[in-house]
């Protein structure tokens, strides 16, 4: 509660997507209705209409800068949510193997090799051989010594919580394929003996085994498409087969009208029947719980699973550690991303499942200026209501050109609690960002003076109000600070005396504090301006022929700064 | 190059008390560089092996390590306790010191409080594990690394402690395994840590 992380979210133009098209073609009232917590939404229409970091929506467009991508085609910003996304490659995380989308379709989307997951700790299970002996040889001494002479039945066991599969009586008879030999023994005919190992084999338990999800599905399947089969020549008015001379004879007979009752009540002889049988799919609901409630009270609270260990198992329904299965990898893709508008790939990484680099990469922090907040004095732990405070706000130019910025806030802050914003250098310029490290030196040097002249100044005036309005605080070679007075206002619930009170406005909201209401959020409108090379899509059509050719271009966004919380007293 | 070129230790050294009273079997690996300190005896059962730099103060009560276990690199074994429980805060008078079963392995940076602390036999307490004073540890138990037992705690035998205190029972059922892999890792121990028994003597 006490630390509080200042924090700067930009907002994507993606979140308008919806209010554009309603000024172009129809326009959806639903969705524009003015909510009444923002003061201008009644002229929706309007641009300068003020953006509510606190409304629902916002949540989905707010993102800190290091996740947004920049198309440097349609020049805007384009975040995780808007991006459209294509696979490159699929591939297991244990054991990086990369896997054919082909194989995707007819195998899962679960690694068919042999990696598993330990189904209590999510570890990495490991094939190790278990001796002649019953005990499984887990130690690296033994096993060095077996691995000359492979011998016995396998175990996958896990070295962090020393789960084995021997517990499930699961045991392999090679160490290679492990994935299809644990398929046969799920699904396979050894389900029923397999289990017999365990001592008393609950009827629950056996049946949930014998009829997986999978095979109850096709069985169900090939069911119903009998029936549809049967059904179809001679089903309701509604579809017509033209094709199929049932389906003909029947409009022959509607048209005749001779025998329509009796035709009538002949297709509802033929009507489908539902599945009834265990081949056919169908699965009674065991509502007969002893051997659960019985096997509860031998095993206790231990033998069950925990939410996330049937969470993650891939077929549900597992209620004790014994129906636990190992569970396989999931396979995960690495995806490059387009611009939702003009189809560029803004993002692509390496397709070798090894290699981490990205082919291309476009991020938004190359070309929006990072804004960092610091205090302009030492902070206490809350704002205190109703006294101002100064923030200094550092603009951090990535650009190598001039960069005009203007700033804009809403005089108060949206919401419940307005606290009062004033930006006092709304507007300024940025010097280019270069590379060159006689800068950087040269940038030290200066901070070291501007530190110096600070503290003297500081010192001299020892007051808190050494900004001046207009005025830009401090600047080096790419960056600039600037000054933010913030008026933090009460959080006390009082209602307005009710002479103040407007006629027809509405009753004032006197619930109590929501969560993060208390959280000092402005929402500020950059404008950035300045002139760079001409773009790339222009530059193939004039054929290169002007290499150095400027144009004036234009950024505007919303981002929300958190200051920090107002104190509730 | 002399060994005097070595960097010296900036830290002052151990104030060279009285040795400690201890009882070794003659069979014992023990480091030249182990710490060991305290009033009380600290016995040490045959083939057992002691890591440098590891810390064995028996303070507050004798130290019994069994047979055939691995102590290695800054352990503490009777480590004064760190904290006593808001219940029972009498739990921290109680003098007595560590006992550690056959076979148990502590490996590097454990820590056994001291107080009548007792290291079942086979446990594994895993790096960095902190046990607490009066603690008692069942047989055969596996303590993850980093894990913490609180202190007067009992733990059955065959308990696994994993994942933020999570518990369940090891069904592996392979201790005669265990005991087999432990004497050979002794063995390794022994051919790579010189062992000078007579300095604590």
């Amino acid at each position: 509660m006490a630390s509080f992380t200042p924090y700067t979210y930009i907002q994507c133009p993606c979140h308008d997507t919806t209010t554009t098209t309603t000024t172009t073609s129809q326009s959806r009232p639903a969705e524009d209705a003015p909510s009444p917590t923002s003061p201008h939404s009644s002229d929706d229409d309007d641009d300068d209409h003020n953006f509510d970091p606190r409304a629902p929506r916002s949540n989905y467009s707010l993102y800190p800068l290091e996740y947004l991508l920049w198309c440097d085609v349609c020049h805007q910003i384009r975040c995780p949510r808007c991006v459209a996304e294509e696979l490159v490659t699929i591939y297991c995380p244990n054991c990086l193997f990369e896997v054919a989308s082909s194989s995707l379709k007819t195998e899962g989307n679960r690694c068919t090799r042999s990696c598993f997951q330990c189904p209590i700790c999510i570890g990495p299970l490991a094939v190790q051989s278990l001796e002649s002996a019953p005990e499984p040889s887990l130690l690296s001494a033994d096993n060095a010594n077996t691995a000359t002479t492979p011998a016995g039945p396998w175990i996958l066991s896990c070295s962090y919580c020393n789960w084995n599969s021997s517990e499930i009586g699961v045991k392999f008879d090679k160490p290679q394929g492990i994935f299809a030999q644990l398929q046969k023994l799920r699904h396979g005919e050894d389900s029923h003996s397999k289990h017999a190992v365990g001592g008393d084999t609950s009827p629950t338990k056996t049946d949930s085994v014998a009829a997986t999800m999978k095979a109850r599905f096709s069985a169900m399947r090939s069911f119903y498409s009998a029936q549809n089969a049967i059904a179809n020549p001679s089903s309701g008015l509604g579809d017509y087969g033209f094709s199929s001379p049932g389906a003909l004879s029947r409009i022959m007979s509607i048209y005749s009208g001779n025998n329509a009752g009796s035709h009538k009540q002949k297709s509802k002889g033929t009507m489908t029947r539902e599945a009834d049988s265990a081949s056919e799919g169908f699965r009674a609901l065991d509502l007969d719980d002893s051997s659960a409630v019985s096997q509860l009270r031998r095993d206790g609270w231990d033998s069950t699973v925990i939410g996330d260990q049937a969470k993650s198992q891939v077929e549900e329904g597992a209620r004790f550690a014994e129906e636990l299965w190992p569970i396989p990898y999931l396979l995960r893709t690495k995806r490059s991303k387009r611009c939702p508008v003009c189809r560029h790939i803004i993002s692509k990484p390496e397709s070798k499942v090894a290699n981490t680099r990205f082919r291309m990469r476009l991020v938004a922090n190359t070309t929006i200026p990072s804004i960092s907040i610091k205090p302009f004095n030492p902070p206490p732990a809350l704002l205190k209501p109703l006294q101002p405070v100064q923030y200094l706000l550092t603009f951090r130019n990535p650009l190598f050109d001039e960069v005009k910025v203007t700033l804009a806030t809403p005089a108060t802050t949206p919401g419940r609690f307005a606290s009062r914003v004033t930006v006092l250098c709304p507007q300024f310029q940025m010097d280019p960002s270069t590379e060159s490290g006689m800068y950087l030196v040269d940038d030290a040097l200066k901070d070291d003076n501007k530190d110096i002249q600070g503290r003297r100044r500081r010192g001299t005036e020892g007051g808190t109000h050494q900004a001046e309005a207009g005025k830009i605080w401090e600047r080096g070679h790419n960056w600039v600070t600037i000054v933010v007075e913030v008026v933090p206002a009460s959080l006390s619930l009082e209602a307005p005396p009710a002479l103040l009170r407007k006629e027809g406005e509405p009753e004032p909201d006197l619930s109590p504090l929501k969560e993060d209401e208390d959280v000092l959020e402005i929402p500020m409108f950059v404008r950035l301006e300045w002139e760079g090379d001409v773009s790339h899509d222009q530059m193939s059509t004039s054929t290169g022929k002007e290499k150095d050719a400027r144009e004036k271009k234009e950024l505007a966004y919303w981002c929300t700064i958190g200051i920090g919380r107002i104190s509730q007293e | 190059m002399s060994s005097s070129n070595k960097r010296q230790s900036v830290l002052p050294r151990m104030p060279a008390g009285p040795k400690a009273p201890v009882n070794f079997s003659s069979s014992i690996t023990i480091a030249d560089s182990a710490l060991l300190a305290g009033k009380h005896t600290i016995n040490i059962g045959s083939e057992s092996v002691v890591h440098p730099r590891a810390r064995l103060d028996s303070a507050l009560g004798r130290i019994t390590i069994g047979r055939r276990c691995v102590v290695h690199e800054r352990t503490s074994l009777g480590a004064a306790p760190a904290s006593a429980p808001a219940s029972d805060p009498t739990i921290l008078n109680t003098q007595g010191g560590v006992t550690i079963g056959d076979y148990a392995t502590l490996e590097v940076g454990a820590v056994v409080e001291a107080g009548g602390t007792v290291v079942g036999e086979g446990c594994v307490v895993g790096i960095g594990c902190r046990i607490g004073s009066g603690a008692k540890l069942g047989k055969h138990c596996t303590l993850t690394p980093l894990s913490e037992i609180q202190p007067g705690e009992e733990v059955p035998d065959f308990t696994v402690v994993y994942s933020n205190g999570t518990r369940r029972l090891d069904r592996r059922g392979i201790t005669e395994l265990k005991h087999k892999a432990q004497a050979r890792q002794i063995e390794v121990l022994k051919r790579l840590i010189p062992s000078n028994p007579t300095k604590f003597q």
